[in-house]
């Protein structure tokens, strides 16, 4: 084995210099590196440290479950771990949305206990993942054992042995799941737990700013679900939800139990000085507009951080990205091998027992960088660091937030870095710090009466309990969707009942991820494995898995080598290709009903339901950084239709005649305007980017706008027609539309702010730094644009200035 | 069928569900036009218009096993010689230390739903056998309504005793914790909880397993008895047979189930006969 260190390490290493001298704090850190590439830092604040504020142990809490915290060092709460206790023990429904790290777990642990001691209550825990509901476990057990309180807490999930879950239904104290099991093993089979729910007093769900979208919408009905079983077992549990820090965590979580709820938001806990650095790549290539990676920045923001002797953690989005970062880190650090490991990955993936190993070095100090994916963003705890360096933003400002929390002491000053790679939600991001100081920009929404996820939590609730005629499910009869599940003929109705017949189990059929289950499969048969790999949505296949796409599956390339549509399956192998792949769609909208319309500008803003239609005319071959379309492929898959709901805009046909000379860029306008628009509206309802979509059309269907090889817009009338001969009025239409039959709730809440909106996009154009266009603002522009006011950019800001608000 | 089926249907097919056509028309009850709820309206873009409820299935005059004993509920009752009742003995095969009575003895066998487990699922028979002054006294309940299922619960509670022992095959994993849930969603009490539970599906499986090609009820009373069922019904045809029926069809499978059920009563005696009594010698008389 080698002992010498890498050649590369070492040059990087002296590169460091001064740079990397030992620190006292993040602080000192953020300082230099902020005078050694001021050129990349976007924005630089300073959270201020933060005095405690406590209340001494509450005085009706059980002498023994003080005596128990107080064993573990713990002789009085934070204010608002006091506040949770003060209000739970009013019986109100609370929602802590402190941020991490502020102690929440007691906001809800010590009700919980207090109640299994004194009435035998039960309480039921809904984590979102297997790791924290079994941390959660492991701390209970360390309280009870410390005060010898005789709670029993134990996980029920997919891995609990069968002859175990008995013991645990009949002796559980403390039941500790997650939503996928109580959907489809708990509430199915509620008779078993009959015991259960009698004595059920509270139920604790945890991270629920993560139930929103498509996945939210699940969740919520299977509360009611649970709420309708707890009341035919004559309870009615509270609920404590904790969540991270949003823009709505008291509206959300109403939502989602469809009850009042007390909202408890300012953290009593001390906080030592946070540095927040928003670092951007350098560009590289100016006529491209390519950027370094970041990769290469991270790996120099941690390895300087660890030489200057702060304990630092890497976030990387996919597990590849984290061998790749901790090689580059070990080569560095861990040369030579007798000595024990200064750095360490982590991922879900490992066996629990080498989580646990890693976490106990941690905690003990014994790691110097750590670099993991978003496992360790939740709970668990791994001591004191100093220094957080995300590779690539999370997805949203929330989980920012969550992961910058990692880093924090008391005595000296913490730091968190946010490196943004080239995806255009990165690049808008990095760019407004003002979304991570102010008030959270991202608002968390649910469709819980979203009609084909409503249809499918009925039918589980039928199987669960009979419905009588009348009755309400959520806020609405459920009347109509009983017959509709009678003519299905899983149920029967009898006088005033509608009872479940069929022999079937509805819940297995039930995912709570996606809109019905027509999903796709993505199986892996590289070198003669068959191993499923991902799951795409039904919408979103003939975009991406047609034959011959590249497709990318956590960063990894793979090229679809046969598609079974009616199968629902796509078989891939792992491909090295210079090449990307990106669909020609060609989307065709029209509008069915406009609920809502206001003017906007000069033009006005609606929003109501459209009728969807795309077809995959054929796929282009782009190489990599250059751009270059060196080819083209033909896709022969069904088109889409969709019935959904969407938010538009439009500009009558004079306001478009006395701004732009040609209709050819007042369309090309459009298309970069809308692009601006979907990125700005991704984020602030916190959509996954597959959730919304956006097109450029007439409103009635006539005809649609598709960017060409060049990207410059094309105006069609059909799919298979070319170049459109328009008659009658020139309206243009620009439509934000959610990507699912029925709609997802997205559109409300966008065409609520849909000045905000415009404005944001409007100024996302203006400050990008690109020359004429780029995908992180109005798209990709394939060829150079010589002159300026053609450009992209210059043509969506007119577009987006006549419909800006007045 | 409904306007908001249809939408439904053309939901679900963008979605990429595969929807199978539209079952034939159900008899129900005349429906009143329910209205939908605005929001669902506006979302699903409905337009009005009445539906016609589809005409209600004539049937038949329907000719029932057994007798009315409460409305939605039959009871069909017979006595047979065979199989003859166990004398006095010892539960040790079924892993029981105790000597039984035959006359606390009560054989019980359902017939559900289906297989599906959990909550859906229901008994529409409930079929028990014992010895009754010197015979084989089969009776069983049998719901013509869902309304009917309290009636029934309630009816086989009343035959068991504090000291009755049930007997069953496979009934431990199955048909007892089925029972357990109906009466449990019903708000009653179980019977069946503290009984002692013979089930002859496991002293079967210790003395026999490896020895047959399986351990069902149908292998074992073939074996055991030299019973062979002619024009049988079989067990996984008789969930459709009860609700063809219940759905408006005709009663004449609910004969065949009967006649199923009546069967599995009789090879459950006589297998607890070979246990309990091995050097009997048990040819049924017919």
């Amino acid at each position: 084995m080698n002992a010498l260190p890498n050649p590369l390490a070492r040059r990087a290493v002296r590169q460091d210099g001064a740079l990397a001298a030992p620190v006292l704090g993040g602080d000192e850190l953020a300082g230099r590196l902020a005078k050694r590439y001021g050129d990349r830092i976007t924005g630089a604040f300073v959270q201020p440290a933060r005095e405690g504020r406590f209340a001494p142990l509450p005085g009706d809490m059980p002498p023994a479950l003080a005596q128990a915290l107080r064993s573990r060092g713990i002789e009085q709460l934070y204010d608002h771990q006091a506040q949770a206790w003060n209000a739970t023990a009013a019986g109100k429904h609370v929602v802590i949305a402190t941020p991490t790290a502020s102690g929440k777990s007691l906001c809800y642990t010590l009700p919980v206990i207090s109640a299994a001691i004194r009435q035998r209550a039960k309480a039921l825990f809904l984590f979102p993942t297997k790791a924290l509901a079994q941390d959660q476990v492991a701390e209970l057990l360390e309280l009870n054992q410390a005060g010898g309180l005789g709670v029993k807490a134990f996980t029920f999930d997919g891995d609990t042995p069968g002859d175990a879950r008995q013991a645990i239904r009949l002796h559980g104290d403390i039941v500790v799941s997650n939503p996928d099991m109580l959907h489809q093993a708990i509430l199915p089979h509620h008779t078993k737990w009959a015991q259960f729910f009698e004595n059920l007093r509270y139920v604790v769900i945890d991270e629920v700013h993560t139930y929103r979208g498509v996945f939210g919408s699940h969740v919520a009905n299977v509360l009611r679900r649970l709420q309708r079983v707890c009341a035919f077992y004559g309870v009615s549990p509270q609920f404590i939800l904790c969540s991270a820090t949003i823009g709505n965590p008291a509206e959300h979580a109403s939502a989602l139990i469809e009850q009042p709820v007390t909202a408890i938001t300012e953290s009593g806990a001390p906080v030592g000085e946070k540095h927040v650095l928003l670092w951007n790549p350098p560009v590289v290539n100016p006529d491209l507009g390519l950027r370094a990676s970041a990769r290469s920045q991270s790996n120099r923001i941690a390895r300087t951080a660890i030489r200057a002797g702060l304990k630092t953690l890497v976030f990387a989005q996919s597990r590849l990205m984290v061998e790749v970062l901790t090689k580059y880190l070990k080569d560095v650090f861990d040369s030579d091998p007798r000595k024990p490991p200064r750095i360490r990955a982590y991922r879900g993936g490992y066996l629990p027992t080498e989580r646990r190993a890693a976490e106990r070095e941690m905690r003990a100090g014994q790691v110097d960088g750590i670099v993991s994916t978003s496992a360790l963003e939740l709970g668990v705890d791994i001591g004191a660091l100093d220094v957080v360096v995300l590779n690539g933003y999370p997805g949203s400002v929330a989980a920012t937030w969550q992961r910058f929390g990692r880093a924090g002491r008391r005595q000296q000053a913490s730091l968190g870095v946010l490196v943004a790679s080239s995806d255009p939600l990165d690049q808008y991001l990095v760019r407004h710090p003002e979304f991570f100081q102010g008030a959270p920009p991202e608002h968390a929404r649910i469709a819980p009466d979203q009609p084909l996820i409503l249809l499918d939590h009925i039918r589980c609730a039928a199987f669960e309990l009979p419905f009588r005629d009348g009755e309400l499910y959520g806020p609405q009869d459920a009347t109509p969707w009983l017959q509709v599940l009678a003519e299905e003929g899983v149920l029967h109705q009898e006088g005033e009942r509608f009872e479940w017949i069929a022999d079937s189990y509805p819940a297995n059929a039930v995912s709570l991820r996606s809109v019905a289950d027509g999903n796709f499969v993505v199986v892996d048969r590289t070198e003669g494995r068959q191993t499923i790999v991902a799951e795409v949505d039904f919408s979103a296949a003939s975009l991406t898995l047609y034959e011959g796409a590249i497709h990318m599956i956590q960063s990894v390339p793979y090229q679809v080598e046969k598609l079974d549509w009616t199968g629902r399956k796509a078989y891939v192998t792992r491909t090295q290709v210079d090449y990307y792949t990106d669909a020609i769609d060609y989307t065709k909208l029209k509008v069915l009903e406009a609920f809502d319309g206001s003017p906007a500008g000069r033009g006005s803003a609606h929003h109501g339901e459209v009728h969807v239609a795309r077809r995959v005319a054929g796929y282009k071959k782009i190489r990599y950084y250059t751009h270059e379309n060196i080819g083209y492929g033909p896709v022969n898959l069904p088109d889409l239709e969709l019935h959904t709901t969407a938010v538009w805009w439009q500009l009558p046909q004079r306001a478009l005649e006395q701004a732009f000379d040609h209709r050819q860029e007042a369309l090309d306008g459009f298309l970069a305007a809308a692009h601006a628009l979907h990125i700005v509206a991704t984020v602030a309802v916190m959509a996954e980017a597959r959730d919304l979509q956006k097109a450029v059309g007439s409103g009635d269907g006539a005809w649609f706008a598709t960017p060409d090889a060049n990207g410059r817009a094309q105006l069609r009338a059909g799919f298979g027609e070319d170049e459109a001969v328009l008659q009658g009025p020139f309206v243009p239409t620009l439509y934000l539309y959610d990507a699912f039959p029925g709609g997802v709730g997205l559109s409300a809440p966008l065409y609520e702010r849909r000045e905000d909106l415009v404005r944001l996009a409007r100024e996302l154009v203006h400050r990008c730094d690109c020359h004429a266009g780029c995908p992180a603002c109005v798209g990709p522009v394939l060829a150079a644009d010589e002159q300026q006011e053609r450009s992209l950019k210059s043509l969506a800001t007119r577009v987006l200035d006549l419909i800006v608000a007045l | 069928m409904s306007t908001l089926a249809d939408k439904l249907r053309g939901l679900r097919r963008q979605a990429g569900v595969s929807v199978p056509a539209a079952s034939e028309p159900v008899s129900a009850p005349a429906r009143r036009s329910e209205p939908l709820p605005d929001n669902l309206r506006a979302l699903l873009g409905v337009r009005r218009h009445t539906r016609v409820a589809p005409p209600k299935v004539a049937t038949a005059a329907v000719d029932l096993p057994g007798g009315t004993i409460a409305p939605g509920l039959q009871l069909c009752e017979a006595t047979v010689a065979w199989p003859p009742a166990p004398p006095l003995f010892h539960a040790q095969f079924a892993k029981l230390d105790a000597w039984i009575d035959p006359e606390r003895l009560v054989l019980f066998d359902t017939e559900t739903t289906g297989l599906a487990g959990g909550t859906g699922t229901r008994a529409f028979m409930i079929g028990v056998g014992d010895w009754h002054e010197g015979r084989f006294r089969e009776r069983q309940l049998l719901i013509t309504t869902l309304a009917g299922e309290s009636a029934m619960l309630d009816c086989f509670a009343s035959w068991l005793k504090p000291d009755s022992v049930l007997v069953s095959y496979n009934g431990k994993s199955y048909d007892a914790p089925l029972l357990k849930t109906r009466f449990r969603l019903q708000r009653r009490a179980s019977p069946l909880d503290g009984l002692m539970h013979i089930d002859l599906l496991h002293p079967v499986r210790r003395r026999w397993r490896g020895a047959w090609e399986n351990c069902r009820l149908a292998t074992a009373e073939r074996q055991l008895l030299q019973v062979v069922r002619e024009d049988d019904l079989p067990g996984s045809e008789a969930p459709a047979a009860w609700l063809g029926f219940l759905r408006g069809g005709s009663a004449a499978p609910l004969h065949r189930v009967a006649h199923h059920n009546s069967q599995d009563l009789r090879s459950l005696g006589g297998i607890l006969h070979q246990f309990a009594s091995p050097q009997d010698d048990l040819h049924p008389a017919d």
